[in-house]
């Protein structure tokens, strides 16, 4: 499963600690999820779309 | 948080425990003595860093601990059981070849265990975890 975290916390200015902070996450979480190297749960999964506004498949894919 | 005291605390009453067993009735460290302490500071510091990890994302506002730390502790645990159950059986086969005396066989068996867990741990860690 691939995602989309790189590209929606730059279009909304977010470090990976502001991420982390806002989905109650460390941040080593959010690297290995950008990384692909993690898949997160569906809560994890839904709090991500949430804080991006964004449905949880536009951030989270299947190739 | 209580955890990572509870961290701390038992890596103090390993040096404690350690420090007492060196300083009580030895007059010199055997190279197989040595051995076990060299392994016995590894688990103390690996300790340590997962206790000062824990700490600084506490200090950050993070959790101590998340979903993906304890998953992969979750399979630290049963991996590191796994191979510990060979490393036993390893043990069993040479101490029927070699003659060690008891308390070394237990204690080569214990640390050991720490070790195995200890790399399964960055392993996992640093790998990353995927649900493939």
């Amino acid at each position: 499963m691939n995602n989309r975290i790189k590209e929606f916390r730059a279009r909304y200015n977010f470090t990976q600690e502001d991420l982390a902070k806002k989905v109650n996450v460390r941040r080593e979480t959010i690297v290995f999820l950008e990384k692909n190297k993690y898949n997160p749960s569906l809560k994890l999964a839904y709090d991500i779309a949430r804080v991006f506004e964004a449905k949880i498949e536009d951030i989270f894919y299947f190739d | 948080m209580k955890k990572t005291v509870v961290l701390f605390i038992i890596a103090a009453l390993v040096l404690i425990t350690t420090g007492l067993w060196i300083f009580s009735g030895h007059s010199e460290i055997k190279p197989a003595e040595l051995i076990s302490l060299g392994v016995i500071a590894l688990v103390v510091v690996f300790a340590l860093f997962v206790g000062y990890k824990r700490l600084t994302s506490v200090k950050k506002g993070e959790p101590a601990e998340d979903e993906m730390s304890k998953k992969v502790m979750h399979k630290t645990s049963s991996m590191s059981y796994y191979i510990s159950l060979y490393w036993w059986l390893a043990i069993m086969y040479f101490s029927d070849k070699l003659k060690f005396e008891t308390h070394t066989i237990i204690g080569a068996g214990i640390l050991g265990m720490a070790v195995i867990f200890a790399v399964c741990w960055f392993v996992y860690n640093f790998r990353g975890e995927r649900n493939e």
